[in-house]
């Protein structure tokens, strides 16, 4: 079924903006256009908006908790009256050019009338189907009927079509039965909307690339490796291991604990660039594992420490001064396992007068992987007309317009255009906002 | 003789403190019925009036939650309650009243966990207190 | 006497399979005020709001209480409803009975119940005492005045100007530009500086919204959001703006390295800056070494000032492309070439021949003269080994440091600075180019030293968040200020220290002296009530009484229930 959103003129309408992309970025920008008095239609891929950052436990260098100031901006999203939210939802279709561009989402089946859903919870709770937890970065499972974190926005459960039981196999249909609104329906369909847009944004943020093709960095070799984000999920109060920091193989609380920087970045073979966050999420990580375990020691294993924003270096040394943490310039040659499945060895170079090889055991182990443009990016860029780097982020070549992309009326913010942390990105999202307007004041 | 079971008054704010409560409950984090939560805006904003007068008329304890130190969403209130709990928690304990009664704590959004052990800690420690003395001296 | 209305929620069964409703309800009929007492199986639904919709209208209510979820999803909705049925807003309580209570309490149902009435009755009786609100407007005057013009300052006027916005540039040197005008080639691209200046004037110079003052300062700041007093000397002239929004966008200056490697005493140690004059004029000198966090990430100076190192490698380039057979070394202690194209920069110089050294702070290298030439000592910490490199020209790579006259826009602006100059915005991660002071914006090095695009996108970021309430044309305030009873006020001066945002004044009314809040600076936090003496400071939404009649009914629930 195909819904055309805005298509008669008329009355003096509101200019519409498309912002591809729920994360800090899309969030930001959307909260922005929109208080400048445009209607924003923000889509999102995953049922909840809040991206990355609603992932994490922490923020640098203020050890902020990253929900607690996100939720309310998420919050705002949903409730501004000028912002239609398009959650479990994909950009399919772009065509025109600006300022009269139409793009086509899809409305993906959550079978659930999401007018009658209150988010109460009774389905998930008698869901027999247990299937691996992306938000938690696989270290649990969640349900094939599920809200993906608790302060999901909208707070509307989602059936996984791949899982369910009775879209599958036609069994079941639990949910249904214990469900008091009525908010079941196994038989909805996708469904596309059209959105007669003046400008689009596009803020897909990153994804983590897969170290296990570096093997040589323990993950998948080892039990006891985790990616940064894991480790972000496991320190979480609301995280799989309720916020205890215990490792794989053993349950065993580490001591030694030691970071891999640059694991696929900088990387001649993998991927050139720097991810810009890394050596200070390590650094954060590295501090906050001391309040779950106060007599761990870490090790950041690095290149080069860009500590190069406000309050970072001075972030840096407190990890050095207050925290224990070591920071050895070296990048290790192999990682391996220490006893059977438990712990790891690290073999590294030392340098400097003392120079020579060393292989030291750990705990645990945490890589921070190459941070690459999200899954989907490359082909929606396509899909837009705007070109790409050779990195696959997504080109903003004009300084003039640093937020323009290579096609007229869209424009790129955060992450998918540039590796970029917090700041950055909600600066950048709100000048996309100035830069919308002056397109729509252009246009008329 | 049925056990004690004390009436608690808790000030939360709502940025902070009241959002770990929220999200307390959302993850079913089970606590015993003892407290009830007024919502403030800011833990600043708390009269040491309000401790007082629950206290004087017989509430079991009262319970302050703010954001930690550095996060208050308007800067610098929780400064401000840090600095005034104490000498209300004194002037309590002038007139001979337990000072735990009263009790100041950090809890933020993300909190459930702490505020679910905050709660229960309380309730015990003003269950072991027993009933407040001036419910025998109601005005 | 108040005609109050009780909703109890059974959400489904989150409520009412642990808290026993219709028991509530029973009990909320008995309590003073109520008129009408219902339950709805989800009251956020369709169903559920019109249900209370029609019960507002039929029954002639005038306070609405709804026990539920928690508030801070859903009060705007029930805010709204009332609204619409032709109650004021602020006459809605809500109270929360499934995540502070049945979610809480499955186990034991009884005591939830219990205590859920107890909550209801609570919410009654604060209910009783609220009063109607009008949310304050203020009206903003259409105009934004950016202080500075540099590329910051440029960027946000040309934003403004763009989105149709009255917008006076005030530049305190005789020419527009800043660095921008000192530095030709903008890295990493490679951009021309003149060819950006000329665009972003040529956005400016046609255009009858932008006004630009040379040879001007800041002489004095008036008002709050939306109506600020900005006063200016214009070459000695008094202007006074009236605006709505005011940007700070007063750039940074180099560290000069007085007494450091010899500078200002050996011939050839100079700093970028000086090198760029250089180039500028198609000089590239044979053998250069730049030496990296010179003044900086050292004791004093512990911040790294982000740009320098992606500076020595342009300039390496530069003189590269200028020399070819040029020898360029840089040392440094790490190279902070972060993101894509500053690391592709690091490999092109690398790939070039450009040498890198690295030093560490325990082991200083030396800078002297040696038979004509400078002589360059350095320690390298990767082959620990001490090499010397002669150079003709010595780079001292420093940081930016904030302005001199930076503390004197701080206080005629009243926003803070940090330990080291540079203007400390609102929220480090989620507020990055906001004041805590409403209305005034913060963008550019005069923040935080950053590169020219990082400098123009959060021009343009402070150039929307100027935009806001200019286009909106008005402020609105949320009706949870504060206020002081004049007849309870003793002008103590409490409540304005205790204020984080400057809202309150001690003011003279009516010949008196008491405290008087501005509605458009007050973020309601009730600082103010906590520190008063007198009881006179009150927030709407959470005055003394109506907290005291919360407190009063617990006492009255709880305690008759142990008797």
């Amino acid at each position: 079924m195909h819904k055309d959103v805005g298509q008669s003129g008329g009355l003096a309408m509101k200019q519409k903006v498309v912002v591809i992309g729920g994360g800090i970025a899309g969030i930001q920008a959307s909260l922005d256009i929109a208080d400048l008095g445009y209607e924003v239609h923000l889509v999102e891929r995953s049922p909840s908006i809040g991206g990355r950052m609603a992932q994490l436990d922490k923020t640098f260098p203020t050890n902020d908790c990253s929900m607690c100031i996100l939720s309310p901006k998420m919050i705002m999203c949903a409730g501004h009256e000028n912002i239609h939210l398009h959650t479990y939802s994909e950009v399919t279709g772009v065509t025109g050019k600006f300022p009269k561009l139409k793009v086509t989402v899809k409305h993906k089946a959550r079978y659930i009338n999401i007018a009658r859903c209150t988010g109460c919870g009774d389905c998930v709770a008698k869901c027999p189907v247990k299937v691996m937890n992306e938000f938690e970065e696989g270290l649990s499972k969640r349900k094939a009927i599920y809200l993906p974190f608790p302060q999901a926005v909208p707070r509307k459960v989602t059936i996984d079509a791949e899982h369910c039981r009775m879209i599958t196999e036609k069994k079941c249909g639990v949910c249904k039965k214990v469900c008091q609104a009525g908010a079941i329906d196994y038989e909805q369909k996708d469904e596309f909307v059209k959105i007669g847009a003046a400008a689009v944004v596009i803020a897909t943020g990153f994804d983590l690339s897969d170290t296990s093709k570096l093997p040589q960095h323990g993950m998948g070799v080892c039990k006891d490796v985790v990616t940064s984000l894991q480790l972000e999920r496991i320190l979480s109060a609301s995280g799989p291991t309720g916020g205890h920091l215990v490792r794989a193989s053993d349950g065993m609380e580490p001591k030694k604990l030691a970071f891999v920087q640059c694991v696929g970045s900088r990387d001649a073979k993998a991927f050139r660039y720097c991810s810009s966050v890394c050596c200070m999420y390590a650094t954060k990580e590295a501090i906050l594992v001391r309040e779950h375990v106060p007599d761990i020691n870490s090790t950041i294993f690095y290149m080069d420490m860009r500590a190069t924003g406000k309050g970072f270096q001075e972030f840096v040394l407190r990890a050095q001064a207050n925290y224990g943490v070591r920071y050895i310039r070296s990048r290790p040659a192999i990682v391996q396992p220490a006893h059977g499945e438990s712990g790891v060895l690290v073999t590294y170079e030392t340098g400097g007068a003392a120079s020579e090889q060393l292989t030291e055991e750990f705990d645990m182990l945490v890589v921070c992987p190459a941070l690459v443009p999200s899954k989907g990016s490359v082909e929606l860029a396509e899909l837009m007309g705007a070109r790409l780097g050779e990195d696959r982020f997504i080109m903003t070549p004009s300084l003039r317009n640093p937020v323009d992309s290579t096609k007229k009326g869209v424009l790129v913010c955060g992450f998918a255009g540039e590796p970029m942390d917090i700041p950055d990105s909600v600066a950048q999202a709100s000048g996309v906002a100035a830069r919308v307007a002056e397109l729509l004041q252009e246009a008329g | 003789m049925t056990e004690f079971e004390p009436t608690i008054l808790a000030f939360c704010c709502n940025w902070c403190s009241y959002a770990g409560a929220d999200l307390a409950g959302v993850s079913r984090l089970q606590m015993p019925p003892n407290v009830h939560i007024v919502r403030v805006m800011c833990s600043a904003s708390v009269k040491p009036e309000y401790a007082i007068k629950a206290i004087s008329q017989g509430i079991d304890g009262v319970l302050v939650l703010g954001c930690h130190i550095g996060d208050c969403h308007y800067m610098t209130g929780n400064h401000r309650t840090a600095k005034r709990f104490p000498v209300v928690q004194k002037l309590l304990e002038d007139v001979g009243i337990d000072k735990t009664r009263l009790r100041l704590d950090w809890v933020s959004a993300a909190e459930g966990e702490k505020f679910q052990k905050v709660v229960t800690e309380f309730v015990e420690d003003v269950k072991r207190l027993g009933p407040n003395p001036l419910k025998e001296v109601r005005f | 006497m108040a005609r109050t209305g009780v909703f109890i929620c059974h959400c489904g069964h989150n409520i009412a399979s642990i808290v026993a409703v219709e028991e509530v309800v029973k009990f909320a009929r008995t309590l003073p005020g109520v008129v009408v007492a219902d339950h709805n199986l989800y009251s956020c639904s369709e169903e559920g709001l019109s249900a209370i919709k029609t019960s507002i209208k039929q029954n002639n209510l005038d306070r609405v209480v709804v026990a539920a979820c928690t508030p801070r999803t859903h009060e705007p909705l029930f805010r709204k409803i009332c609204e619409e049925a032709g109650i004021n807003k602020y006459l809605f309580e809500f109270v929360n009975i499934r995540e502070h209570c049945s979610w809480i309490h499955a186990k034991e149902p009884g005591p939830a119940t219990e205590k859920a009435k107890r909550l209801v009755a609570m919410g009654v009786s604060k209910a009783a005492l609220l009063e109607p609100q009008a949310e304050t407007e203020s009206s903003v005057t259409p105009t934004a005045v950016v202080i500075g013009g540099g590329l910051a300052g440029l960027t946000a006027a040309a934003s403004l100007v763009a989105q149709d916005i009255d917008t006076h540039l005030v530049e305190q040197e005789g020419e527009i530009g800043g660095h921008l005008s000192r530095v030709s080639v903008l890295a990493p691209e490679f951009d021309e500086s003149r060819k950006l200046l000329d665009s972003l004037m040529s956005g400016l110079a046609g255009s009858e919204k932008a006004h630009i003052h040379l040879r001007s300062k800041l002489k004095d700041v008036h008002g709050f959001v939306g109506n600020f007093e900005v006063t200016i000397d214009e070459h000695g002239k008094e202007l006074k703006i009236p605006a709505g929004a005011i940007l700070v966008a007063t750039g940074a200056q180099e560290f000069q390295p007085v007494g450091e490697y010899g500078f200002g005493e050996l011939q050839g140690t100079i700093t970028q800056l000086d090198l760029e004059k250089m180039l500028s004029e198609g000089k590239a000198p044979n053998r250069t070494v730049f030496i990296q966090c010179v003044g900086s990430r050292q004791p004093g100076r512990e911040y790294c000032s982000r740009i320098c190192c992606n500076t020595s490698l342009k300039n390496a380039l530069r003189i590269l492309d200028l020399n070819p057979k040029a020898a360029v070394t840089i040392i440094h202690r790490d190279i902070m070439s972060y993101g894509t194209a500053w690391e592709e920069l690091y490999r092109r110089a690398s790939e070039r021949g450009v040498r890198f050294l690295r030093y560490a702070l325990a082991n200083p290298t030396k800078v002297t003269r040696k038979d004509g030439s400078l002589l360059v000592e350095v320690y390298d910490e990767t082959l620990a080994e001490r090499i010397n490199v002669e150079a003709d020209v010595v780079v001292l790579a420093t940081p930016m440091v904030s302005r001199e006259n930076s503390g004197d826009v701080s206080k005629m602006l009243k926003v803070p600075r940090d330990k080291y100059g540079f203007f400390l915005e609102a929220h480090v991660k989620l507020r990055p180019v906001e004041f805590a002071t409403d209305g005034v914006f913060i963008c550019g090095s005069a923040r935080w030293p950053s590169s020219a695009k990082e400098v123009m996108c959060q021009a343009l970021a402070a150039a929307a968040k100027a935009a806001i309430p200019i286009k909106r044309g008005k402020v609105i305030i949320e009706a949870i200020t504060a206020w002081a009873d004049p007849d309870k006020c003793a002008a103590c001066g409490n409540c304005v220290t205790a204020c984080p945002y400057e809202a309150v004044e001690i003011a003279t009314q009516d010949g008196k002296q008491i405290a008087k809040v501005n509605d458009a600076q007050c973020k309601g936090c009730g600082a103010c009530v906590a520190a008063c003496p007198n009881d006179a400071m009150q927030q709407r939404g959470f005055t003394t009484r109506q907290l005291g009649a919360m407190i009063d009914s617990l006492v009255k629930n709880a305690l008759e229930a142990e008797q």
